[in-house]
């Protein structure tokens, strides 16, 4: 990366922070009442909760744009109040919803902010500023002397990241950091941002009211009520599995065993095993190993057992070979990355109901049915008593 | 009608005249400027104050400059002085109103994350809101200046050492010589004229962001 050695992640710990506002004043942000929790280092907690819930009150606590009523905030320990401000805010990257690019420098001045306020030498700063747009995949030659009207939402949020990056901090504030550009893009920016995590391993702060990214882009989740009250604290499976109080349940929605699908992978399950046939092969040999399984159909595979198709068994000719042109419409293909989620809709969506499973080359693994995945859901799903409440108020 | 022949015989007079009026207007405007800006910043600061500091100065444009002049005669007698200090006053207005307009310009989102990044003070002034604000601050100094350079004119009446361009008018006018007064007039609007494109260049220069991007870039982006 640097010449220099990566600073580790640090420890934010929340201890009884509370910050209460004057209730006659407008405009206020949401109040925190005595919240307590640690983000362990290296890990992506998400605030997650409605409107005036203190989410973002309490990020802002965190590097001091908002000082608490009462508590502490503590990083790797330290008294966030103890240390000095302008020091404190440079070694906390700080993403915002409306990025707040400054307008009036280049996209590679903005990259190269705190940097620059730090004191680095300028061909260290034109460097550390190249690295990072290459990180977030915008080409340094082509961006780095552009203005940010000259740039799309996405790549404005990208540029956010970079300069939020660029002094290698160990802690990184999220604000809803892409809750202003369009679902795909955004889809887009989180799996970017989460493989870029992988490698950098920050300790992040991430504020959102979606429950969905919330999911998707925490190794913890905090469900926050209006008030400012931490409603439940754990990991997404834990906080879907079993919601701690009704607001939760109904904040994570009706659906949550559906998003629960969104957690577990293809690779976590067990593949049944499927009757296949090589492209070529004898007739007489492939009706035998047919008859002896009960599903009604072989898969037809390629040399590299790729597949090719499905063949009724009632279609393998007597004699002679099984050629290609017996296989009809292929069923999903599903490898070991992909979400339950995403498996289930494709198989409700295909002619045959079967997911074939492949691995990294393409060869045939197993396949997956409706029911295995519905066999994984029941052994991994909690027990709430929330849950029949929460039908009986739907219904 | 105009006999140019005059004024083409008088251009040698013209360019010293010229020269006094700038001087007299630049003072005007650097001087009015300082004043401004700091009571720009004040208002900005204590927002309670901007209401009282605008009211003062919208009713100090409204004296007529004449009556300016001729009231402190008795004070600063035929000086220099006399003839700035209500140049200064009409720039005020002007100034304060396009000063605190160009910082309210300045989004919110980018102080944020410029506090976020650890930008304090007069760092975060002289760095974000200054450079951001500066398309309307310039707007106000060229309304200024015009408007400064009409008014030089007028300082004419306080005697042959002052007045600029204006000397001219007031001459042609004792001599009910229409050439002349056309000819203080006209250089005067020619000189406001040139002055402005000089400040639009400048304010090019110093805000390159505000430009429309280039074709090849816009082809590039999409």
């Amino acid at each position: 990366m640097s010449d220099q050695p990566r600073r580790a992640a640090a420890t934010v710990e929340f201890r009884h922070v509370t910050k209460r506002y004057d209730a006659r004043a407008k405009g206020t942000p949401g109040a925190v009442n005595d919240l307590s929790l640690t983000v362990p280092a290296g890990k992506i907690c998400v605030l997650v909760g409605p409107s005036g819930c203190g989410k973002t009150t309490s990020l802002k606590m965190v590097n001091r744009l908002i000082e608490p009523t009462s508590g502490q905030i503590l990083i790797d320990g330290q008294d966030a109040a103890k240390r000095d401000l302008t020091d404190l805010r440079r070694s906390i990257g700080y993403v915002i919803q409306q990025v707040g690019l400054f307008p009036h420098q280049t996209i590679g001045e903005n990259v190269g902010t705190v940097p620059r306020l730090l004191g680095w030498p300028k061909q260290r700063i034109r460097e550390r500023s190249d690295e990072l747009l290459g990180l977030v995949g915008l080409d340094p030659g082509r961006y780095r002397g552009r203005y940010p009207s000259q740039l799309s939402g996405g790549e404005r949020q990208r540029v956010g990241v970079a300069r939020a990056l660029a002094a290698d901090p160990p802690i990184m504030l999220m604000d809803e950091p892409f809750g202003a550009v369009d679902p795909i893009v955004r889809e887009r920016l989180q799996n970017e941002f989460l493989r870029l995590q992988e490698e950098l391993a920050k300790t992040i702060l991430f504020v959102t009211h979606d429950i969905d990214e919330a999911i998707k882009m925490g190794d913890l989740v905090a469900v926050m009520q209006v008030g400012g009250v931490l409603a439940q604290f754990g990991s997404p499976a834990e906080i879907l599995a079993s919601p701690a109080s009704e607001f939760v349940a109904r904040f994570v929605g009706a659906d949550r065993g559906l998003k629960r699908l969104s957690l577990s992978r293809v690779g976590d399950l067990v593949p049944d095993q499927v009757v296949t046939v090589s492209v070529g092969e004898e007739a007489r040999v492939a009706r035998d190993r047919a008859k002896a399984d009960d599903f009604p159909y072989v898969l037809l595979v390629d040399g590299d057992r790729k597949p090719v198709g499905w063949v009724g068994d009632d279609r393998l000719p007597e004699a002679g070979t099984v050629g290609e042109e017996l296989a009809i419409p292929m069923s999903p293909l599903l490898n070991r990355r992909t979400t339950l989620k995403d498996a289930l809709s494709l198989l409700l969506d295909a002619d045959v109901q079967v997911g074939i499973v492949v691995d990294r080359r393409g060869a045939v693994q197993g396949v997956v049915t409706v029911d295995t995945i519905a066999e994984r859901m029941r052994e991994t799903a909690g027990s709430s008593e929330f849950s029949r409440e929460l039908v009986e108020v739907e219904a | 009608m105009i006999r140019w022949d005059w004024i083409v015989d008088h251009l040698d007079d013209l360019l010293p005249r010229a020269s006094q009026h700038l001087y007299l207007a630049a003072i005007a405007i650097v001087a009015g400027f300082i004043i401004s800006f700091a009571l720009a910043i004040v208002s900005i600061r204590r927002r309670r104050l901007y209401p009282p500091i605008i009211a003062l100065s919208g009713i100090l444009y409204t004296i007529p400059s004449l009556a300016l002049f001729a009231a402190l005669v008795p004070i600063t007698g035929l000086s220099v002085l006399t003839a700035e200090v209500p140049l200064i006053i009409y720039t005020i207005l002007i100034f304060v109103r396009n000063i605190v307009a160009g910082f309210d310009s300045v989004a919110a989102d980018v102080l944020e994350a410029a506090d976020g990044m650890g930008y304090r003070g007069l760092t975060r002034l002289w760095r974000v809101e200054v450079p951001l604000a500066l398309p309307l601050i310039v707007a106000g100094v060229r309304l200024a200046t015009v408007s400064t350079i009409g008014l030089v004119a007028v300082t004419g009446i306080l005697g042959d050492r002052f007045g600029g361009l204006g000397f001219f008018m007031f001459e042609g006018y004792r001599r009910s010589f229409a050439t002349e007064i056309f000819a203080g007039a006209l250089s005067s609007v020619l000189l406001a004229v040139a002055v402005d494109v000089v400040l639009v260049t400048v304010q090019r220069r110093l805000t390159p962001w505000t430009r429309p991007p280039r074709l090849e870039q816009v082809q590039a982006a999409a």
